[in-house]
């Protein structure tokens, strides 16, 4: 991938399993966010390809619900007049949404559900306290009912309590069937709740279970750190 | 005779005038609450100043001047977002760039007056004139007024993903440049509509404060705009009945803005008792 004349991503190459949950780490400026922007199809890659389900990524993307991409947390207005329900519904934007069987208002019900947040369903959004703002964030994500999430810093400025409870919820949805790709510059014992871990710094400098990337990292000498 | 002076005609030369404040009164809180939680206000205040050029330009090639404001007002906000595209927002670099734009754009529509040998009434532009308002600026004021009701009945879904989450809103297909420029033109069509009756300068006031009132605490965008609508009519009703006081006899629309001053500490209060 390239930013004008300038690599900004190089030498890729990993699978996600299916029903898999993945951490992406690496420092401020790896290229994590830029990753998964290129997986959801906005940013165009340069050189080589990304499939989906073994599916070209461009043919993959037309038929929706394939993936759904959580944004960082920096990325939304809080203060926007809007209750955690309303916001979730938003996933089902223009048709969005592989269930037909199902009314908006069930999906949007059971996405809520499985993040934990029905109790709250009716709160304005800058009611909530960081760790619920995340997961309704992530139950917009889920009520589309997408396989693949692709989901940007979920644990960014959010306490230790709030950081446990959506990896839990994380882990829950990966035992139910989803594959999720995670991305953090935490480097911590966090790691230990992945199945697998990808470590990006421009390039991919690591991957592998958590217990084979620290090792792999402490023979680059590059060892794990961060608050997690 | 009393009975035969209230009708004899003119007798109701108020009608179009308080007509025209009450839609003025729904229509610059509707925009203003849209612009606001886009985070777009002040490209309204550039709107504003930068109608000016195009007015007089309109005046002296015999157009209508209300096409010239929405066209150079149009062509303000463009020119700023080009120069300001690449000033870094950290160091106040942007913000330097939108005001120099602003007043430049406001300084060329006072020279072009002169220059084309215009005769404008410079103070009613800015500051409006409500009571010799007429039905021409209460058809524009209610044309503006059906274009936002449309974009908001059209795209409402669409502008509160815009405003809440525009990266996700554009990764999910909402038309994120088509929506931003509707928005644009919209505002300009409202700052031109709202000229006649408080004048580009105040009709800031009417946009912003209605909107910070009726945001505290609202659940929704709907419910917000309806609230703010509602504070803009009974505000611009208030200005319009107070400029009519024999005892107080003060134009409108000054009035209108002093009172729209008055709501900012009831939004701090409201806000505080939440």
């Amino acid at each position: 991938m390239r930013r004008g004349q300038h690599p900004v991503l190089e030498h890729l190459t990993f699978a996600l399993a299916a029903g898999s949950l993945t951490a992406l780490v690496g420092p401020n400026g790896a290229g994590k966010s830029t990753l998964l922007q290129a997986i959801a199809g906005q940013l165009p890659v340069a050189e080589g390809r990304i499939a989906i389900d073994g599916e070209p990524q461009g043919a993959a993307l037309k038929r929706r619900a394939r993936l759904a991409l959580m944004p960082q947390r920096t990325e939304m207005a809080w203060h926007f007049p809007i209750t955690v329900r309303a916001l979730v519904a938003l996933g089902l934007m223009g048709g969005n949404g592989a269930d037909r069987s199902q009314a908006p208002c069930c999906q949007v019900d059971g996405a809520l559900q499985r993040v934990g947040l029905q109790d709250l369903a009716h709160r304005r959004l800058d009611q909530l306290s960081g760790g619920q703002q995340q997961r309704a964030l992530l139950a917009r994500a889920l009520v589309g009912q997408a396989p693949l999430l692709l989901l940007d810093e979920p644990c960014a400025a959010i306490d230790p309590p709030a950081r446990t409870a959506l990896l839990a919820v994380l882990a829950q949805l990966r035992d139910a069937g989803l594959t999720l790709l995670v991305s953090s510059h935490d480097w911590g014992s966090d790691l230990e709740a992945y199945d697998r871990v990808l470590v990006l710094d421009r390039h991919l400098l690591a991957q592998g279970t958590p217990a084979q990337v620290r090792q792999t990292l402490g023979e680059l000498r590059l060892a794990p750190h961060g608050c997690g | 005779m009393a009975v035969v002076d209230s009708q004899a005609p003119g007798a109701f030369w108020w009608a179009v005038p308080l007509l025209l404040a009450l839609v003025i009164g729904l229509l610059c809180p509707l925009t203003g609450t849209l612009l606001l939680v886009q985070r777009r206000l002040f490209q309204a205040n550039l709107i504003s100043h930068a109608v000016l050029p195009g007015l007089a330009l309109a005046l002296a090639l015999h157009l209508d001047p209300a096409l010239g404001g929405v066209a150079s007002g149009v062509g303000g906000a463009l020119v700023a977002d080009r120069l300001s595209r690449h000033a870094p927002a950290a160091d106040g670099s942007h913000e330097a760039v939108l005001n120099t734009v602003l007043a430049g754009f406001l300084g060329l529509g006072v020279l072009l007056i002169p220059l084309l040998h215009l005769r404008i009434d410079l103070e009613a532009v800015l500051f409006g004139d409500l009571l010799a308002a007429g039905p021409t600026d209460l058809l524009r004021a209610l044309v503006a007024l059906g274009a936002v009701l449309a974009l908001l009945v059209g795209r409402y879904d669409q502008l509160v993903f815009l405003g809440v989450d525009p990266a996700g809103a554009a990764a999910m297909g909402v038309p994120v440049a088509r929506l931003q420029a509707l928005m644009t033109l919209v505002t300009a069509f409202t700052v031109v509509s709202a000229m006649a009756a408080v004048g580009v300068v105040l009709v800031m006031a009417l946009m912003g404060a209605p909107a910070v009132l009726a945001l505290v605490g609202a659940l929704s965008l709907r419910a917000a705009l309806v609230r703010a609508a509602a504070v803009g009519l009974a505000v611009t009703a208030l200005g319009f009945g107070l400029a009519l006081v024999p005892a107080i006899n003060l134009p409108p629309g000054p009035l209108i803005g002093v009172l729209c001053l008055a709501l900012l500490p009831l939004a701090n209060l409201v806000s505080r008792r939440r």
